[in-house]
């Protein structure tokens, strides 16, 4: 099957079950939604599960992206994050006994050795850009977003954590949450 | 409530720490209100950055083609939508099948290949990052001693504060056995409980390395120990039988 896909274009495609259109949206952004997961999971069968089935949601549900509402890896990394989440808690839940680490702190083990695959999805110039913005947050707003994003905390687990008011807590997201929605705009 | 402050709950709300009273309230107001409703979308967009943010690590190869083959019954139930689109698709499979599949694998083999690359430039940045840091006049060194049970067995534990991130290499340490893990402790200051930096396994060499993000601010470290735990770790140490452990001496 001949195709002339844009980056614009693969959820659309998807959505008409054009099967090579969904191999190139793996391509392009599994990379990015799996490095994305094992932030979350800091396990890989785990994350390769959840990869998985982001995917599988993206194939069946493509009819559902609104490119209007935000673009093509906003959408499938929000999956990602939720499904990330769900199994981060529900893992929890199952086994008290797993490290948890207090989630104070996140290890990352190498995973060189386990993977080949796919292309990388955001070029490093944009990743660089991003990074840029990220640095210019405050320390204290980063850490709190990064409380929420990556270990699904509430704001009541982030504010006891980081044993600050729970109001000092939603102006710190707030604020960071502003800044890069500010910063979204001048990359646009 | 005035549009700044649902903006406000919107910028919670793509974080996903919106209280349920919030989130309800937010979801009322965004039915009739297309200025809140874009800046959620926004939000939602802009929290992605966070994501957007992390190095891309390739998943294995065969996790692709596990995934194709999930959607595939889809796939092949599209085409059965009539006998003739199976006639059709035959007819290209026997004229044009050959020169598909070489194309296939020609394209197989520059994707493996482009992967490959991608990951080898991905491992050196990662490398060169690693060893600059280590080599910075910022980074501390903390050496663990072997304790009783493996009195051969060191490591030594790059700290870097102003990262919060330490990078640990051991050495010397007996193989753990399946079902067991070792389980790095940090003993902080501030709280009795160790805090479990992390599981890891030793190689047949009896070496290991683990890399920790995210250290405590503001937050002493007193000490460093290992001991073995049950497989994936435990919340709190079982035991006392430490491998190796120092003073952070900070």
């Amino acid at each position: 099957m001949e195709t002339s896909l844009t980056a614009a274009g693969l959820l659309p495609a998807v959505a008409k079950g054009n099967v090579a259109a969904f191999e190139e949206l793996y391509d392009r952004y599994a990379s990015t939604i799996y490095a994305l997961l094992l932030r979350i999971l800091s396990n890989a069968d785990d994350a390769q599960e959840v990869l998985q089935e982001t995917f599988v949601k993206a194939w069946t549900s493509a009819k559902m992206f609104d490119a209007v509402r935000g673009s093509e890896v906003a959408w499938l990394i929000s999956i990602a994050r939720s499904r990330g989440i769900d199994r981060l808690r529900s893992r929890k839940i199952r086994n008290e006994r797993e490290d948890e680490a207090g989630r104070d702190v996140s290890v990352r083990t190498s995973f060189s050795d386990t993977t080949t695959g796919a292309d990388l999805a955001i070029q490093s110039q944009e990743r660089k850009a991003v990074r840029s913005a990220l640095a210019q947050l405050p320390e204290a707003q980063r850490v709190a977003l990064e409380l929420a994003y990556f270990e699904g905390l509430s704001q009541t687990e982030i504010a006891t954590r980081l044993s600050e008011p729970l109001g000092t807590i939603k102006t710190r997201m707030q604020l960071g949450m502003k800044k890069l929605r500010d910063h979204l705009q001048t990359f646009q | 409530m005035t549009h700044e402050e649902f903006e406000s709950l919107a910028a919670l709300d793509a974080l996903g720490v919106a209280t349920g009273d919030e989130a309800a309230a937010l979801r009322g107001h965004l039915g009739g209100c297309f200025t809140c409703r874009r800046a959620r979308d926004e939000y939602g967009e802009a929290a992605t950055l966070l994501a957007l943010e992390l190095t891309p690590i390739a998943p294995p190869a065969w996790l692709r083609a596990r995934t194709s083959a999930e959607i595939a019954p889809d796939f092949a139930a599209s085409r059965r939508n009539g006998w003739w689109l199976a006639a059709a698709a035959s007819l290209l499979v026997v004229t044009l099948g050959w020169r598909e599949r070489e194309v296939r694998l020609s394209r197989a083999r520059e994707t493996e290949q482009r992967a490959i690359l991608a990951q080898l430039e991905h491992e050196n940045a990662r490398l060169s990052s690693e060893l600059t840091a280590l080599g910075s006049s910022t980074t501390r060194t903390i050496a663990l001693a072997g304790q009783e049970i493996a009195p051969a067995a060191s490591a030594k534990v790059f700290l870097q504060a102003d990262r919060r991130r330490a990078l640990v290499f051991f050495h010397d340490l007996p193989a753990n056995p399946g079902d067991k893990s070792y389980q790095l402790w940090i003993i902080r200051a501030d709280q009795p409980a160790p805090m479990s930096a992390g599981v890891f396994d030793v190689t047949k060499d009896g070496k290991a390395s683990i890399s920790i993000d995210n250290l405590p601010i503001a937050t002493e470290i007193k000490a460093l120990a290992v001991t073995l735990e049950t497989r994936g770790g435990v919340k709190q140490p079982t035991n006392t039988t430490f491998y190796v452990a120092g003073s952070a001496g900070l």
